[in-house]
Order: structure tokens, then C-alpha cells, then sequence
């Protein structure tokens, strides 16, 4: 039942035509009767003026009646028949009504005794004749009712949809709905039957208000207070640096700690703002090529520090979307590369055009992910490699989240698979092509 | 002719509705789309205007009783394609909605609809050529045909609607059943039609209901056409309609059965390969 209004024309037609046809039938079958009751009541009205006629000597009159035959008998003399009976009575001379076969027709047969004259009249009249006639009076009834079918289907169908209208305004409104727009939903006309569904709406956009509020309110808490103090611990180790040695383990362990809390907190409020659709609402035309430029110059100290090669290939591609949110992406994926790619290794991203979609690739030469490992990568907190090189980068398992995220943003899918190098993975990600600006115009 | 037309014409719209019907419904728990149904529907009515074309020539065959031969193979033919349709489980729901290319389940589905409108549609073709040639018995004939397949294209809409407003797990279940009974009357209006070309032997009638539920009123005609009712069926005739029904109701099982033994052995070798 997909759609409520083909199913409630369906089902209401099919129950009114049902009924209506089936009552039709029952009438005609009624009608039938009654017009045979009439037809044998117009038979013996015909017997009584035969028996009054032929006291007057006018029967002949009645010759020209070929759809019907009569015949007037006293005892067993015939007295009088019209041309079209036989010379045999037609029925038995018993009073009432019954059927014969002569003249290659069935007829139905009168026995009508006249008690002045001490005659039989025996009049019959052609049934196939009656048939149609009482047939073709009923069947003129019944007409209106079969033609009157379509008629009734097409008001239903409209009365269906004004009833509907309604439902479909509030879809409408509902669909058409900006993300960020969180005022509670209008309808003009409210119907009694979905002021409950508009009440419980209305009710859900202000809990999701609310809730939103909350955790904006919470990001902005967050990212001072937690900033804040691991900032300061940072200084202070800073300060601790200078009066403890340099082969410190403990030290080491407690600096690499704390750059790995950082790290966390900086990734959750990542993924935090990006997880609104308010910035899918406000994108702008951003040149991938370009973007990646900028990304690979802010880090490029991090792979020197590998002694890692990073190059960039493709031409200058066009997508929409949000500038911030993408370069987060980029950078999750060269810091990812960064981390699993040995010392002297290969990072190669490539910006390419494909079937109107733009391909952002991001190649590693790393030890790469087996393909059964593929939808691990993205889960949360999820660190795939053995322990050793777990402990070894820092991380914590939410960078490939967030870029799956903002790939969702941007409508865009993220695929993963062995990277062109010997070994290692190939992080892939199909944003669909902005429109040319000449089009746009069109 | 008003009645005849409404006796003859629903008799063949309901049989041909009651099927598609069901079809239908399966075809919905399969996500596959109508449209099949549709085209099985325009091929069908093709078939029948051809085949009602060439009948005159058809009856010639077999010593003048090609018409029940080749109605009678039709029928097992249906038969047969709604044995190997329910054998392959058409109840089985797919959690998703993307629409399932499941091949067997489109091509039996196709056949069937096509083949029982090419018997059911040649038949009113005929019927309702022959009689609107006479101007006096144009109006009764088209208003009888007009009531019958509106009675019968009704009921199949609510069966339709009536079978998708049933609990989940009962829908495949009564919809099996439907379709046992049509494979039961199938079986046995091809045996009566064999019968009457001669190629099976009469055999002794088993029971009358004519007194009760005459074959000729209202109800009667319409249990004929849903259930192939009969108020004096002979041995044979409900010999084959239990074997009909039978044969369905068992390649239903056993489409069932195979689908639950290979859902079993995947998870069996998943549980394997989890504790590996």
C-alpha cells in the first residue's frame, strides 16, 4: 500500500462496484419476474377480450398479431385460431398458465375457461419475445449504474485527495524544510485527526532545538576548558624539559600522553562540528586541487620529518562545498598516511576528473589494510595494526571517522583500496562535479 | 443474454483476477515491480485475440476436439509453471526494499498471467463477438459483460488488498493456499476437458449438489470459477483436483524447505568460521 490514495480508491471502488453489480443482478432477476407476472396479467387480460371478440365475430381482427396465437374452442370443436396456431390445441384444457413449442418458438399459453359461453380460450404469446423485451427495459436500468462506475471513481479519486490535501501540505512543509530551520511546524488548516501527528512534531523539532543548543553549548565549554588546561600542561613540560634529562623515559611517556590527549580533544570537536547539516547548507565552490596545495604546505614539515615523498598530481577540479570541513579531510588522510607509511616511504594524492565526478585520492606505501579490515577502518576508535605500531603513532582512532563524515556531507562516497605502490592503501573519495558556471546560468 | 454475458464474463474475469492477484502480492513481498505484471497482462490480451482468431482452425485438430485439447494443455501447462513458481518460495520476504532480480519468480510469473489470459480472454473474445453481431442483443450483451468483470476485476482488488492487510507470516501462507486451489481447479478443468475429447475415460459421478447449489445460480458460477466447483464431479475430476492441490502444496514445502536449509548451512559455516 504504497500510496493511501490508489489504495483507498481501489478498495472503496471495488467494494461499491461489488455491491452495486451484485445488487443490479438481484434486480434484474426481481425485474424479470415481475415483468413475467405483467406479461402473463396482459395474456389474460388478451384471453378475455378474445372470449368477448369472438361473441362479436371479430376475431380476424387479431390476425395481424404474429407475437401472439389464440385459439377458441368449444368442447373439442375449434371454433376460432389465428393464423399462426395450429390445428391441435395448443395446451391442455386446464385453467392457467404454461409453456409449448410450436411454430418453431417456445410460447407461454393461457387456459382461460369463458363460463357465458362455455368456451376455451387459449391464448399464448412468444417468450423470446418477452425475454428481450423485459430484458431490454431492465438492461436500460441497469446502464446508468455500469456507466455511472467511472463517474464515481473519479469523484472518489478527487474527494480522496481534498480529504489528503492536508497530509500532502504537511509532507510538503516538512519536506521543504530548511536543516537549520527548527520553528515549529504551520498548517492553516488543521485537521482533528493530525493535530496529534503536528502536535508530536512540533514537540520533537523543540527536544532536537534543545538538544542542539546543548552540545553547541558544550563545544564551545568543551574547547575552552579542555584547551585550556593542556595548554598549560604543555608549558609546564616545557618548563620540566630543561631540568630533566633527555633520555627520561617516564618524561617521554608523560609528553607523548599528553600530545595524544590534545590530539583526542582537537578530533572530537572535529568531528562535533562537523556533524551538523548546517554546513552542508552553505557551501561554496572550492578547487580540490587548490585546497590540497594548501594542506600539503601547512604539513609538509610532519613527512620531511619521515623523510617520506608526497606528491601531488591532477589539474584544477571544481566541487561545492565547505572549504574547512574538506581540508579536515585532507589532513586526516596525510596525517593517516603519515603514521602508517614507514620512514622513507611514498605518499601520493591525486585530484582527477571521472564521468563527472571528481576523484580525491590519498595513496600510501604503507603496510596497508587487509580488504576485510576495510569497514573496520571507519568505525570509531578502531586502530587495526599490531600493538607495537599502535604505541608507536599517535592517534586515536577518529580520523577516518571524521572523513567519512564529512564525505557524507558532501554527498560523496569514500571507497578504500590497495594503493598503486607495492604495498600499502588507497583512500579514495567521489565528489560529484560542480556545474559549470555557463550552465548555472542556463 | 444479459445474464449469460455476466455468468460468462465474470466466470473468466474472476478465475484470471483470483490469480493475478496473488501474483501480485507475491510479486510486492518479493519487491519485484508490477510492470511485469503489466506487460504479462498486454501480452496476454494479444494472445487471446490471436488465439480466439485461429479457433476455428484449432477446433479442427484432434477429430474436431482441438479446442479442448489445447485448453486442456494450457491449463496443465499453468499447472505446472505454478508448481515450479511456488517451488521457489515466492513468500519470501526481503528486509529491504530494493527491488529483487530474482529471475525464476519474473519469467513464471510472466507465463502465468500470459498463458491464463490467452484461455480466459480468448474465450470473451469469442463469446462477445459472436453475440454483438445482432443489434438487439448489443446493449444486454455489453451491460452483462460490463457487470461481470466489474464483479469480477472487485473481487480480485479485494483479495489483493484483502491478503496484504493480513498479519506478515499469514500473507505467503493464505496466498499458497489460493494458488493450491487454483492448481487444484486447473488439474481439474483439464481433466473435464479431456474427458470430453474422449482421451480420458467417463467415470463414475461421485457425489450431486445440484439440488443444494446448483452449478447454473449465482454462487454456483462464482465457487466455479474461484474454487472450480462442480455440483456432479466425477472420480477422476476430484482425483485430479486433489493432485493439483497436492502437487502445488508440496513444491511449495519443498521451495521452502531448501531456502531454510541453505539459510541454515550459511549460518552453520559463519558459526564455523567465528569460533575458527
Amino acid at each position: 500500500m504504497k500510496s493511501i490514495r490508489v489504495f483507498l480508491l481501489a478498495s472503496i471502488l471495488a467494494i461499491l462496484t461489488l455491491f452495486n453489480f451484485v445488487a443490479a443482478l438481484q434486480g434484474y432477476q426481481s425485474s424479470l419476474l415481475e415483468a413475467e407476472k405483467l406479461f402473463d396479467s396482459q395474456l389474460l387480460q388478451t384471453a378475455k377480450l378474445i372470449a368477448n371478440l369472438y361473441v362479436d365475430n371479430t376475431t380476424s381482427n387479431l390476425n395481424y398479431l404474429s407475437t401472439h396465437a389464440y385459439q377458441v374452442w368449444h368442447d373439442d370443436q375449434l371454433l376460432a385460431a389465428s393464423n399462426n396456431a395450429q390445428s391441435e390445441a395448443i395446451t391442455d384444457r386446464y385453467p392457467g398458465f404454461g409453456y409449448a413449442n410450436f411454430d418453431g418458438y417456445r410460447w407461454r399459453t393461457l387456459a382461460y375457461f369463458d363460463h357465458n359461453h362455455d368456451n376455451w380460450i387459449i391464448a399464448a404469446e412468444r417468450t423470446d419475445l418477452r425475454f428481450i423485451l423485459a430484458e431490454s427495459v431492465i438492461t436500460k436500468a441497469v446502464l446508468p449504474i455500469v456507466l455511472g462506475i467511472p463517474l464515481v471513481g473519479l469523484l472518489i479519486w478527487l474527494i480522496i485527495g481534498r480529504g489528503l490535501k492536508p497530509l500532502r501540505d504537511l509532507s510538503d512543509q516538512l519536506k521543504n524544510k530548511q536543516v537549520n530551520d527548527l520553528t515549529p511546524v504551520e498548517t492553516p488548516e488543521l485537521k482533528d485527526e493530525l493535530s496529534q501527528v503536528v502536535q508530536s512534531i512540533n514537540v520533537m523539532i523543540r527536544r532536537l532545538g534543545t538538544t542542539l543548543e546543548r552540545e553547541k553549548r558544550f563545544t564551545s565549554d568543551a574547547a575552552h576548558e579542555l584547551r585550556t588546561p593542556i595548554s598549560a600542561l604543555k608549558i609546564q613540560l616545557h618548563n620540566l624539559e630543561e631540568d630533566i634529562p633527555v633520555d627520561n623515559e617516564s618524561f617521554a611517556q608523560l609528553q607523548s600522553g599528553v600530545e595524544r590527549m590534545q590530539h583526542l580533544i582537537e578530533q572530537l570537536l572535529s568531528l562535533y562540528r562537523s556533524t551538523p547539516d548546517e554546513f552542508s547548507s552553505h557551501f561554496t565552490s572550492v578547487n580540490l586541487y587548490q585546497l590540497a596545495q594548501d594542506v600539503i604546505a601547512e604539513q609538509h614539515l610532519i613527512f620531511e620529518g619521515k623523510n617520506q615523498t608526497l606528491a601531488l598530481e591532477g589539474s584544477n577540479n571544481v566541487i561545492e562545498g565547505n572549504a574547512f570541513t574538506l581540508s579536515t579531510l585532507l589532513q586526516n588522510l596525510l596525517s593517516n598516511a603519515n603514521k602508517y607509511t614507514p620512514t622513507g616511504g611514498s605518499i601520493l594524492v591525486s585530484v582527477d576528473e571521472n564521468n563527472n565526478h571528481i576523484c580525491l585520492k590519498v595513496e600510501d606505501s604503507g603496510p596497508g589494510i587487509a580488504p576485510s579490515d576495510y569497514g573496520k577502518v571507519l568505525e570509531r576508535f578502531q586502530r587495526l595494526n599490531n600493538k607495537s605500531e599502535v604505541i608507536a603513532t599517535q592517534g586515536c582512532g577518529l580520523g577516518l571517522t571524521i572523513v567519512q563524515h564529512i564525505a557524507d556531507l558532501h554527498h560523496a562516497d569514500l571507497s578504500i583500496s590497495p594503493s598503486s605502490f607495492a604495498s600499502g592503501t588507497a583512500f579514495s573519495i567521489l565528489f560529484k562535479k560542480a556545474p559549470n558556471p555557463d550552465e548555472k546560468r542556463i | 443474454m444479459f445474464l449469460n454475458s455476466v455468468v460468462l464474463i465474470l466466470q473468466e474475469t474472476l478465475e484470471a483476477a483470483l490469480l493475478i492477484s496473488v501474483l501480485l502480492v507475491f510479486m510486492r513481498l518479493r519487491c519485484i515491480r508490477p510492470f511485469w505484471i503489466i506487460s504479462a497482462i498486454a501480452a496476454g490480451s494479444a494472445g487471446a485475440y490471436f488465439f480466439a482468431l485461429q479457433m476455428a482452425s484449432i477446433s479442427e485438430w484432434f477429430d474436431y476436439m482441438g479446442q479442448e485439447v489445447v485448453n486442456a494443455s494450457i491449463q496443465l501447462t499453468v499447472l505446472l509453471i505454478l508448481a515450479i513458481f511456488v517451488a521457489q518460495n515466492p513468500g519470501a520476504t526481503h528486509s529491504t526494499s530494493k527491488p529483487q532480480k530474482d529471475l525464476g519468480v519474473i519469467i513464471c510469473t510472466l507465463l502465468l498471467v500470459a498463458l491464463s489470459l490467452t484461455r480466459e480472454g480468448s474465450e470473451v473474445f469469442i463469446y462477445i463477438s459472436g453475440v454483438i453481431g445482432h443489434p438487439s442483443h448489443a446493449q444486454p450483451t455489453l451491460t452483462g459483460s460490463g457487470i461481470g468483470a466489474g464483479i469480477g476485476i472487485s473481487a480480485g482488488v479485494l483479495i489483493y488488498y484483502g491478503l496484504l492487510g493480513l498479519p506478515t507470516k499469514w500473507i505467503a501462507l493464505s496466498g499458497l493456499l489460493l494458488l493450491s486451489l487454483v492448481g487444484g481447479n486447473m488439474a481439474s478443468q483439464a481433466t473435464q476437458l479431456l474427458t470430453q475429447a474422449d482421451w480420458l475415460p467417463y467415470s463414475k459421478i461421485l457425489w450431486d449438489s445440484s439440488d443444494g447449489l446448483p452449478e447454473n445460480s449465482i454462487l454456483g458460477h462464482l465457487l466455479y470459477a474461484l474454487f472450480g466447483y462442480e455440483a456432479t464431479p466425477s472420480l477422476l475430476q476430484v482425483f485430479s483436483y486433489i493432485a493439483g492441490m497436492l502437487l502445488i502444496s508440496l513444491c511449495a514445502h519443498l521451495g521452502s524447505r531448501k531456502i531454510s536449509f541453505s539459510t541454515d548451512q550459511k549460518t552453520t559455516d559463519h558459526n564455523a568460521s567465528v569460533n575458527r
